[in-house]
């Protein structure tokens, strides 16, 4: 009898894992299925997958690179997801901090500072412009009522074509010599503006930047948990006529949630272009804001959920990165992959809330 | 009509002898909560029967029960002979089983056919025929009802006998009205009672949920008393003794609500007004407030309450109270006039303005502005004063929740603890942590409390009142807005009346002057 009703508990416990462990493993099987229906090999597209994603110190790296850039959106998205604002605006956001961590690098001696200046001061003015990029967003909210969906999907796309811009005009970022082979560019940053490797191995790409995105997520982590501010934002999501009558600053505390998701996309674009990228291009932010946005939505507002979501990410497109390249398996097939694994985690997730919901 | 007979006493005889709807020892709990438990009810056809219990004594559960929301844990339900387990609303309204809640979900932008249209109508949409459809069900129980008519301008009563007319469309079996009378303001509530009066006389069954006592002798042909999850009273009306049935709803003797009203709020009828000399309070100085269609919602209102003083605000709600309330809790720039709180104009300073100058403010809509639902009683009973309990930035969770537990205490807020949710709390125990929360402004210079007991049971409206006269005693000006004269004339001091945004006379709280009150609140000039 009481052995029974010990069992229960642990049945969901069981459920609990093996549910989402279940639906990515057949999610996966359904993509093998499909890869072999389009006539690749599957065993070398599996081959493909592991070696980009893993396989080597560079492409374990490369994977945990991608995975910090997503978390830093994500991070943003969850923290703003907390005052009921949705932030679609991260594929913006980095681009605005790639154009001015590039500006600020690229600029007279900057390069030339002590103290470790000479990478802060880029990562700062992305962050400030990432910030700045999400906080119009906020301002538009407050004194006009602009949904925010639809205000930082819209400045995402002047800011995509702002990096056009900078990069096509010799009086902004272009680099001043450019051959009919080379896209519009800028001039790669010095390399004191880079960011410091995180091992001694030179083939890994693994850069500080990981450091600072744990950083971050700690810090996000405990704003929501356990911050006053973290309590006014779900306060002000919840019911923010009753926040404003206790006092909140609402409007201040509104544009605050979007300024900081915004600067979490500046420093995510800052990192990229510091850590990685070296130089501004068109196409610099690659989508990374809008996988962002997925993997704080699947993260259900847990700053650890965003870390684990964004890693899974993080290999997810290396590898199918690789299996283009070295399997021959379409990019589209690819594409259509990681839809399937997203729906299939994202519909998991209901299965475990209708589970928890359940009496008993 | 599913080819039912037009009811009569004969029918209501015949339906007597076998109930169209019989519960036996149904039981539901909500984790450690026992909801309900053994509850043994027969409904029958052609007849209203009335569920009366305080908040939290289990009514809304029992109506979703039956209504297929929640599933029973223990017993069984047959309905028209039957067993009756619903899967869901769905089946429910398929079955016979119609529901009234207390929130209505229409939409304020369409039309009432169009709302009607929404969940009955497919394909090719027939207005017309549905419209003349609304006019015919509504003419057979004895109201109008205008099918083109926006829902947003409608009144709470016209809203909700469109829910009504929702429901009869379906010619349902029996008929289930949730505190049917809690939103309606008092002129309409007879009306709300002929419709069920009809709608019972027609053959059909109605429950009708309520903890206003005086509602049920007009109407009812039987009544049960649930208290804590049981039923503890079952009598026909006609032979009902209205005092018994009290006692076995609270649980306790109590005297009329006048008396114990009187007594929470610790005044005799010799008692004079304010003290002249007292300072002021609060002070509206011309107070206008236009919308945003430019009409005048609140017209030059000016008044003066002293210290220790409680000025009742009486009026047919709709006629500037709203308006009124949302200016002094600072969260609505009037267009004309200010305010002061003490020496302090507050006219465009906002709500945390308010709160520091010493104005404690109870919402008339408590969960739109009072509180968040969604957080935990602490929070809510801080949500003003989170500043307290932060340091470096970080809340101090456990002394929040200890200084929560104290005022739980102090106030009578009964709840698991100070982290249950808000959402889980009685009407009665969320008005008293609001009350809490803002009567303990330090200093409290001036109290707004708007419809503090409205759906509040007996002892939720005495504890309110004793704790607003307490205030006052200690030096607060109380300015109480409420559509229940009874009420005003037992707690405040004098009355004030407002019309159409206009005070339009100032009378004596006594039950002599409820006469000329009435007339004023009805817009005949003194």
């Amino acid at each position: 009898m009481s052995a029974l009703v010990l069992a229960l508990p642990d049945r969901r416990r069981i459920a609990r894992l093996a549910i989402p462990l279940g639906v990515v493993i057949t999610s996966l099987l359904v993509s093998l299925l499909l890869i072999a229906i389009s006539g690749r090999s599957v065993p070398e597209a599996i081959e493909a997958f592991l070696d980009g994603a893993f396989g080597t110190a560079f492409a374990f790296g490369a994977s945990v690179n991608r995975a910090v850039a997503l978390s830093m959106v994500g991070l943003g998205f969850i923290l703003a997801f907390r005052a009921n604002l949705t932030n679609v605006g991260g594929e913006g956001q980095i681009a605005v901090g790639g154009i001015a961590a590039t500006a600020v690098a690229l600029h007279g001696h900057v390069a030339d500072l002590p103290l470790g200046l000479a990478v802060l001061l880029p990562i700062l003015a992305g962050t400030l412009a990432g910030a700045a990029w999400g906080g119009i967003a906020g301002l538009l909210k407050v004194r006009f009522g602009t949904n925010e969906v639809i205000s930082t999907l819209l400045l995402g796309f002047i800011a995509l074509l702002m990096v056009y811009w900078s990069v096509q005009s010799t009086a902004l970022l272009r680099q001043p010599q450019t051959s009919s082979a080379t896209l519009p560019e800028s001039l790669p940053i010095p390399p004191l503006t880079r960011l410091p490797g995180l091992t001694p191995d030179p083939e890994s790409p693994l850069h500080v930047g990981l450091i600072i995105c744990l950083l971050a997520a700690v810090a996000t982590a405990v704003v929501l948990q356990r911050s006053t501010f973290g309590l006014r934002l779900r306060a002000i999501g919840l019911n923010e006529l009753a926040a404003r009558r206790a006092g909140m600053p609402g409007g201040l505390l509104l544009m605050a949630a979007l300024a900081i998701a915004g600067g979490f996309g500046g420093l995510a674009g800052a990192i990229m272009l510091q850590g990685e990228q070296y130089y501004l291009k068109t196409g610099f932010s690659s989508g990374y804001g809008f996988d962002g946005l997925v993997v704080g939505l699947l993260s259900r507002g847990s700053a650890i959920g965003v870390l684990a979501g964004a890693l899974f990410f993080g290999f997810l497109r290396s590898g199918g990165i690789s299996m283009e390249i070295m399997a021959g398996v379409p990019a589209a097939l690819t594409l259509v992959i990681q839809g399937l694994i997203v729906i299939a985690v994202a519909g998991s997730v209901i299965l475990i809330e209708k589970l928890d919901k359940e009496p008993r | 009509m599913h080819g039912m007979p037009e009811g009569g006493v004969g029918q209501t005889a015949a339906a007597a002898m076998r109930p169209l709807l019989a519960l036996e020892s149904l039981g539901k709990r909500f984790g450690n909560l026992q909801a309900l438990k053994d509850v043994a009810l027969e409904f029958r056809a052609g007849e209203v029967h009335c569920l009366l219990g305080e908040n939290g004594a289990g009514k809304s559960t029992l109506c979703n029960l039956i209504f297929g929301v929640y599933r029973p844990d223990e017993g069984v339900m047959r309905f028209a002979g039957k067993e009756w387990a619903p899967s869901g609303p769905a089946e429910a309204l398929d079955s016979g089983i119609a529901m009234v809640h207390q929130h209505f979900s229409l939409v304020p932008r369409m039309t009432v056919v169009e709302n009607l249209m929404l969940g009955q109508s497919r394909g090719i949409l027939k207005r017309r025929q549905f419209a003349a459809m609304i006019r015919a069900t509504a003419e057979r129980f004895g109201f109008t009802l205008d099918p083109e008519a926006v829902v947003g301008e409608l009144s709470v009563g016209e809203r909700q006998r469109t829910e009504i007319v929702k429901c009869l469309m379906r010619e349902p079996r029996l008929l289930v009205l949730d505190e049917p009378t809690a939103v309606l303001p008092p002129g309409e509530i007879g009306a709300l009672l002929d419709i069920c009066r009809r709608v019972a006389d027609s053959g059909r069954a109605v429950i009708l949920v309520t903890h206003k006592l005086a509602e049920i002798a007009k109407v009812a042909d039987r009544v049960s008393v649930l208290r804590g999850g049981q039923v503890v009273a079952k009598a026909e009306m006609a032979s009902a003794d209205m005092g018994a049935l009290v006692r076995a709803m609270v649980g306790r003797e109590v005297k009329s609500l006048d008396v114990a009203l009187a007594e929470a709020a610790g005044r005799t009828e010799t008692r004079a007004g304010g003290d002249e000399k007292a300072p002021h309070a609060l002070v509206c100085d011309g107070l206008g407030v236009r919308d945003r269609h430019g009409a005048t919602r609140l017209d030059n209102f000016t008044l003066e309450i002293r210290a220790g003083e409680i000025v009742g605000l009486a009026g047919v709600e709709g006629n500037g109270q709203s308006e009124l309330g949302m200016v002094l809790a600072g969260l609505l720039r009037p267009s004309a006039g200010r305010f002061f709180i003490g020496d302090t104009d507050l006219t465009a300073a906002g709500a945390a303005a308010v709160t520091a100058a010493g104005g404690g403010i109870v919402p008339e809509d408590r969960h739109a502005v009072a509180c968040v639902t969604g957080m935990s009683v602490a929070e809510n009973m801080y949500l003003n004063k989170l500043g307290q309990f932060t340091r470096f930035g970080l809340l101090r969770r456990k002394a929040l929740n200890e200084a929560a537990r104290g005022l739980m205490r102090n106030f009578d807020v009964r709840a698991a603890g100070p982290e249950a949710a808000f959402s889980g709390l009685s009407g009665g125990n969320q008005q008293k942590a609001v009350l809490a929360r803002e009567l303990t402004l330090s200093p409290l210079k001036a109290l707004v409390a708007a419809q503090p007991t409205r759906g509040l049971d007996i002892n939720a409206v005495e504890a309110v009142y004793r704790q607003i006269r307490a205030a006052a005693n200690r030096g607060a000006g109380v300015l109480l807005i409420s559509s229940e004269l009874d009420e005003l004339i037992a707690v405040a001091d004098r009355i004030v009346v407002l019309y159409r945004g206009r005070l339009v006379g100032e009378r004596p709280a006594r039950a002599s002057e409820r006469g000329a009150i009435g007339a004023l609140m009805s817009g005949q000039a003194a």
